[in-house]
């Protein structure tokens, strides 16, 4: 049984998206694998099928999936091109903000951030 | 095409009084249909009473509509189309499972006995066990699986997990899901495990002295509602937005919880985060014992 802790930030239908998108990138799910069912999904994630649908819904609108009719929903062929840049843009608009204040307020240098162990690593 | 039922349950003013209690106290509420609804409120709050109402188990006063049918004058049309899990989940002791299948075979004509077989494939339910010989997560297993492969529309669940250990309740809600649960089937289901069945459901409602206090699908409860973890140079601040609730953590920090407040404002103060339905219902309840 799979232990699946959802955070209270963000609504549960896109931490589930979320995920799908994380395996595409590490990629665990290939251009043509199959997604598992939206039942599947609701019944091991114990979750109500209409938030799994909502993520999948989500996941098409973004051209990472597919229908494919009386069949379920499949990766694109297109999907971890896409997916590359749309993280890039998400990453560099919503992540790097955060980070490059705690660098700035840590205040460590590009030299140390490029090089952490040539200042702690080599005693 | 008016015979359409949009709403699986309907109820105006319902009110249903015991001895010296209003146990329903003008209770007004719509279920409708492929949602999976959750009951939730503290003990004596009028949940069961509710649920026999919409079964017709009890008499009371007031409009109910059940599938565009009265349960107090339709109960038997009704019951080809609702199906019950009581918390008290008895069955005959000397029943076996396979006279339980063959039983309810007789009995109901929407129940599909080789389904029903297939559901307890896999389980310890052979057929000749009896009902004696089972632990209570198998009871509620054997009730499952005879319910499940029943064709209704509306099944209504009363603590069904109460005294199940964790892994027959997380099996309990997979098989729904999994095996039972569509579009066109309408769940309602009361409990008091509420961080369980959170994100199983679709939509809740709080009840509170017979009264619905909240009633509202699962996804607006976070646009509604926001736990904030305040800084103590901002209480006075945050005060002025009229939480509904707030208590004090370590470290000179409070959680406030707002309802309907301003996101923009809220994300002044501190940290904001969704509340779990756990938190919402401790707050709505405040002063229900006192």
């Amino acid at each position: 049984m799979t232990a699946v802790e959802w955070s209270d930030g963000a609504p549960i239908y896109r931490q589930l998206k979320e995920r799908v998108v994380a395996m595409l990138l590490d990629g665990v799910l290939k251009p043509g694998d199959a997604l598992p069912s939206v039942r599947q999904v609701a019944a091991e994630y114990q979750l109500n099928p209409i938030t799994v649908s909502r993520a999948y819904q989500e996941l098409a609108d973004d051209q990472l999936v597919e229908k494919r009719r009386g069949l379920g929903m499949y990766v694109t062929e297109g999907a971890p091109s896409r997916l590359k840049t749309s993280e890039r843009d998400r990453f560099l608009r919503e992540e790097w903000p955060l980070v490059l204040e705690r660098i700035q307020r840590l205040g460590l240098d590009l030299q140390e951030l490029l090089d952490p162990k040539g200042k702690w690593g080599a005693k | 095409m008016s015979a359409v039922i949009n709403n699986v349950v309907s109820a105006r003013g319902l009110r249903k009084g015991y001895k010296n209690k209003l146990a329903l106290n003008g209770t007004d509420f719509d279920i409708p249909v492929g949602r999976i609804v959750g009951l939730i409120g503290p003990n004596g709050a009028g949940k069961t009473t509710a649920l026999k109402a919409i079964l017709g188990l009890i008499p009371f006063d007031g409009q109910l509509a059940v599938l565009g049918k009265d349960p107090r004058t339709q109960r038997d049309e009704l019951m080809n189309d609702v199906c019950f899990i009581a918390d008290v989940a008895v069955l005959p002791r000397w029943m076996k499972v396979k006279e339980a299948i063959e039983f309810v075979a007789g009995v109901h004509p929407r129940f599909d006995a080789a389904k029903c077989r297939r559901f307890l494939e896999g389980t310890q339910l052979t057929p000749g066990l009896r009902v004696r010989e089972m632990s209570k997560g198998m009871i509620v297993q054997l009730h499952l699986a005879l319910v499940m492969a029943i064709d209704a529309k509306l099944l209504v669940l009363d603590e069904p997990t109460l005294g199940l250990d964790i892994l027959y309740r997380k099996q309990f809600y997979q098989r729904l899901l999994e095996d039972y649960f569509d579009e066109e089937k309408t769940i309602l289901v009361t409990t008091h495990q509420v961080e369980e069945i959170e994100h199983i459901l679709t939509d809740v409602m709080f009840i509170r002295d017979g009264k619905i206090v909240l009633n509202a699908p699962m996804d607006e409860l976070g646009n509604r509602y926001a736990e904030v973890l305040v800084n103590a140079d901002k209480l006075d601040a945050a005060r002025g937005l009229k939480p509904i609730d707030e208590r004090a953590l370590p470290f000179g920090k409070t959680v406030m919880l707002f309802d309907g407040a301003n996101p923009g404002q809220l994300a002044l103060l501190g940290e904001t985060r969704t509340p779990g339905l756990a938190d919402l219902f401790v707050a709505t309840m405040k002063g229900t014992y006192a």
